[in-house]
């Protein structure tokens, strides 16, 4: 359904990276005040809660929002895999479209870096199952070498989206990845091998991190925050696969690439947009050759001319479709829960043109996107008023 | 066979047969719906493509066609070290339909997409109790290797 009256009232984000002296609630508490300070309210404000993380823990998201204070709002939580704070947001976007609630909240946090270093994949993937042992990056791996088989795209194709990536990331204050130098395709090549053709500078980090967006029906952004450009949401949709022969039921599944094109259209025919309107997308690139099929899956270019953008660098800033302006997954991070919140943060730190030395020009429309396992894809259009 | 092999059991029951006859390859546990003729991997009551409540028990494989395969320089998830120079997983095609996402066998640099492709039962570990616990994957087939 196309979404009206919700607006973005306030963002905030941690840094993404290793935390080591904080724990996930400290990280949920600085992201949720940031984005409180952000909006000009406190929790009296907020209406309803949605709160997102992939961590192996219950209750957690209403012990996290007690952080603020105990106001009886009503706390929902979402787990959607690696699509989390996405879905939170959509969720926080429909209550205040429908009325529900007049302002909302949505909440993402988690450490990805102790996860990881536990040996567990997230909630759900044990070592002794049918499903425990392929890893994500193998599987991504074997969407790169089919791509590289039937289209003659070549290792440097990925490694020149990673490298804008970091590229990307070094321009961004809350992206864990900033590189002190210019990073050039030939290093990510260089980097340690994960899973072939893929090396590890290809691969998103497995981060710590926090992120929150508080959504609002418009008169109240504009009561609260005048003069401020007005950023609204158009669409958030949220699809699970339909049944095409050649889905994998075993292992982890994000795909078939194509439930990325049909949500895509789902938001583009929600908010009454084609991508041809869209100033700048991030995707989910927890792996580089991901972002090469959402060019043309997201509709950014026609089938098989995804090579060619890569190659033109039509995606990288100053380019026809900057794609994942903060670094993506890749450099700005990937902790899980507060992934899609965080690109919800870059998409409306564009839009109010507060994006310092990674601005898009006049940018005016922004795409989000992410996959999670499982395998579900959300896709969420954000407008500034003219 | 000189002695006699050791007891096998799966890794998870419900996947895969596994035959008497160690040289025997294995069969992966399906279904079919009768209702459109759809088959399945691993097994399921209710059809995916045409929803009917109509699926049989039946046995895939054990060959196929690699759609896609990697090889794979980092662990296994839960183990710290990938055992020797890595690990092939790739994506099977049955004539049957379905397509299967196991860990393959065989050295680097031997797949090829679109070669054909035979199921086998890998050995992963030894129960105290002596049995050998097994999961299925897929090696490329070798002449003169089929059961």
């Amino acid at each position: 359904m196309k979404l009206e009256n919700v607006a973005v009232l306030g963002v905030g984000q941690v840094r993404f990276g290793v935390h080591r002296t904080k724990s996930a609630i400290d990280l949920a508490r600085e992201a949720g005040q940031l984005a409180l300070t952000d909006a000009g309210i406190d929790l009296r404000e907020v209406r309803e809660a949605f709160v997102g993380y992939i961590q192996p823990a219950a209750m957690l998201g209403i012990k996290a929002m007690k952080e603020f204070g105990l106001t009886g709002l009503p706390v929902t939580h979402v787990e959607n895999a690696s699509a989390t704070g996405l879905v939170a947001f959509r969720e926080a976007a429909h209550a205040v479209a429908s009325g529900r609630a007049p302002v909302a909240l949505a909440l993402g946090f988690d450490k990805m870096s102790e996860m990881a270093r536990g040996g567990q994949g997230g909630r759900g993937i044990g070592r002794d199952s049918i499903d425990s042992v392929i890893l994500p990056a193998a599987y991504f791996a074997l969407w790169a070498m089919r791509r590289m088989h039937e289209r003659g795209t070549k290792p440097e194709h990925f490694a020149k989206i990673a490298a804008k990536n970091w590229n990307h990331g070094a321009l961004c204050p809350v992206a864990d990845r900033q590189a002190d130098h210019h990073v050039t395709p030939d290093e990510v090549l260089a980097s340690a091998k994960i899973a072939e053709p893929l090396t590890a500078m290809m691969a998103c980090p497995a981060d710590d991190g926090a992120a929150c967006a508080i959504l609002a029906r418009p008169e109240i952004v504009r009561r609260l925050r005048p003069g401020r450009p007005l950023v609204r949401v158009l669409a958030s949709a949220l699809q699970t696969e339909t049944y095409t022969p050649g889905h994998t039921f075993v292992g982890p599944v994000v795909g078939p690439a194509t439930m990325s094109r049909d949500t895509a259209n789902e938001a583009y025919r929600d908010a009454g947009l084609g991508p041809d309107d869209v100033d700048l997308a991030l995707c989910h690139d927890a792996f580089a050759n991901e972002e090469l099929e959402y060019y043309e899956l997201l509709g950014f270019c026609a089938e098989g001319e995804a090579e060619k953008l890569v190659e033109e660098g039509q995606t990288a800033l100053g380019g026809r479709i900057p794609f994942n302006t903060d670094g993506g997954l890749i450099a700005r991070g990937h902790p899980g829960g507060p992934t899609g919140l965080a690109q919800i943060h870059e998409l409306v730190v564009q839009l109010r043109g507060e994006a310092g030395r990674r601005q898009v020009e006049d940018a005016r429309v922004g795409l989000a996107h992410l996959v999670g396992g499982g395998s579900v894809c959300t896709v969420s259009l954000l407008a500034r008023d003219a | 066979m000189a002695e006699p092999t050791r007891r096998r059991v799966p890794i998870e029951p419900g996947f895969f047969t596994i035959p008497d006859d160690a040289g025997a390859p294995p069969r992966l546990l399906g279904s079919r719906c009768r209702a459109c003729g759809e088959h399945f991997f691993p097994r399921r009551v209710v059809c995916a493509r045409c929803l009917a409540e109509a699926c049989d028990d039946v046995e895939l494989g054990p060959h196929g066609t690699l759609w896609t395969y990697t090889w794979v320089h980092v662990p296994f998830f839960g183990q710290k070290r990938a055992a020797g120079a890595g690990y092939a997983v790739g994506q099977v095609d049955l004539p049957e339909g379905p397509r299967i996402q196991t860990v393959l066998s065989g050295a680097e640099g031997e797949f090829r997409i679109g070669m054909p492709m035979t199921l086998e039962l890998e050995t992963l570990r030894e129960t105290p109790e002596g049995e050998q616990v097994v999961i299925h994957r897929f090696r490329p087939d070798r002449a003169g290797a089929r059961a």
